[in-house]
């Protein structure tokens, strides 16, 4: 049996160690790969730049605990910069499990560093159920939709709430999300109600989003951790994501080389295979 | 980092019990593997249903009804309920009564949506002159997202024989699909890879300095 042979009857197993291995090794020894900014990430950073300072956005916190590692610094990366402009933020989430304590714990923890209080700089209005009446329904009375905040407060009791009541009182729209509510906050929420809107995904759903980008229906774009690492760098704030761009080049290094390999192997044992 | 809380030590050992238990089902499929999916789908469906019996009924139907006097609220209430006679199959019909205002006002809802949100602005967006007036590479550009849009609409269009000038043109549309399947495929890659880097470094880095001070 040749080397290739024994390649093909490798088990899959030897794989993934060697890319449990290939994201622990630059974890443990920094490398610090470069991170090129993307015009998208220029865009959204340029879009909430431009805000006059003390506006008030809508952050949403619409993704799983599973997709953290892309979307949690994206998030801290956004209240940063939002915070560094004093503005006022309104979150929500339209994601059952984990959304709202997500939210919870991120705005906390970020106003802390800025010295923010809950109620004057930030509501965390919590999860309610259909995003899309969600979504519809917050262009009439923010309110009707969520008569308390996430922690049972009615909203006529915050004083940020006082102003805000519909999206005509709402600058900007910063959607942070892993699945298709990110699809409804541009066709809906943009298209119908005509509040900018700019998104920070997974890698998964970036391809997609690139078609509104490209026309005009959402103002810039981050894609997945390498996205989340840019606007760390923009914001000037490197975070998990920066830490995690080294793993993410190192693994991508490993598949290609991987890639490479296995086609190489089907190409030199075809021969042997018909025979 | 500050020194962690008995609590926080508790937090961390749980979630790198479960992190590794969900991992060891890459070597085989095992006991700890399967405590750690179940407790997982159980806490999962208690919390929804707790989450949403708050944020709906409470909060939605229950509060302004006693509280505001909006005794409206009854009606969609009532269809609500009405969907649970699916459960008996002598009395299932009326359930059909609630599905059909639901499916009635989803399908107006979305069509709007949609039409409005998606393919009309994409449509437009499509149109693009193929002199934009940004030297040759805008102008390349340009060509590539005509010659892309027809081929590939062109590829799904089946109402005629894939032969001659329309096979050759459909045939662009496949490379244009393979090109954006390629895109999406590595992206989904780069998106697997972040979710094992963040369970990575939540073993080395919080996990790592819970053992460092528990030591």
């Amino acid at each position: 049996m040749d080397i290739w042979q024994k390649l093909n009857e490798l088990d899959r197993r030897w794989i993934y160690f060697l890319m449990f291995l290939s994201i622990l090794f630059p974890t443990i020894f920094v490398i610090k790969f470069p991170v090129e900014l993307t015009p998208e990430a220029e865009q959204l950073y340029n879009a909430v730049e431009a805000l006059p300072d003390s506006s008030v956005v809508m952050l949403t916190f619409d993704y799983y605990a599973s997709a953290m590692a892309e979307t949690e610094p994206m998030s801290i990366a956004a209240l940063r910069h939002m915070w560094r402009k004093n503005m006022k933020i309104v979150t929500l989430t339209n994601i059952p499990l984990g959304g709202p304590t997500i939210a919870e714990r991120i705005t906390r923890q970020v106003a802390k560093e800025f010295g923010k209080v809950y109620g004057v700089d930030y509501v965390n209005l919590g999860y309610k159920a259909n995003y899309v009446a969600v979504m519809h329904g917050l262009a009439g009375s923010i309110e009707s939709i969520f008569p308390t905040d996430y922690s049972g407060t009615r909203l006529s009791e915050l004083p940020l709430m006082q102003k805000v009541k519909t999206y005509a009182d709402i600058k900007f729209l910063y959607c942070v999300a892993d699945n298709a509510t990110a699809d409804y906050w541009i066709s809906i929420v943009n298209a119908q109600y005509g509040l900018p809107v700019g998104a920070g995904v997974t890698a998964v759903m970036a391809p997609k989003m690139y078609a509104f980008v490209e026309a005009g229906q959402m103002t810039g774009l981050l894609g997945g951790m390498k996205g989340a690492a840019e606007y760390e760098k923009l914001v000037g704030a490197p975070g998990s994501a920066t830490r995690g761009m080294d793993a993410q080049s190192m693994a991508h290094f490993l598949i290609i080389f991987l890639v490479m390999v296995g086609n190489l192997g089907f190409f030199l044992t075809k021969k042997k295979r018909k025979v | 980092m500050e020194s962690l809380s008995f609590i926080e030590h508790f937090q961390i050992w749980l979630r790198a019990y479960l992190i590794l238990s969900l991992f060891s089902f890459m070597y085989k499929d095992n006991r700890f593997y399967k405590l750690s999916e179940h407790i997982f789908a159980g806490l999962s469906a208690g919390y929804y249903v707790g989450l949403i019996w708050q944020t709906v009924i409470i909060q939605q139907l229950i509060n302004p009804i006693y509280d505001d006097g909006r005794w409206w609220l009854i009606l969609p209430g009532i269809l609500g309920v009405l969907m649970f006679a699916r459960l008996i199959p002598k009395w299932s019909w009326i359930s059909r009564t609630s599905l059909a205002f639901y499916m009635g006002s989803t399908a107006g809802i979305y069509l709007i949506t949609n039409l409005h949100g998606f393919i009309l602005p994409q449509a437009v967006s499509s149109m693009v002159s193929l002199n934009p007036g940004n030297g040759f590479g805008a102008t390349l550009l340009a060509l590539i997202i005509v010659i892309g849009v027809i081929s590939t609409l062109i590829y799904f269009y089946f109402s005629k024989e894939h032969t001659g000038f329309l096979g050759v043109t459909a045939r662009v549309g496949i490379w244009f699909i393979m090109i954006s399947f390629g895109a999406h495929f590595g992206y989904t890659v780069m998106a697997r890879v972040s979710l094992l880097i963040g369970r990575v470094h939540f073993l080395y880095f919080d996990w790592g300095e819970s053992i460092r001070q528990i030591l």
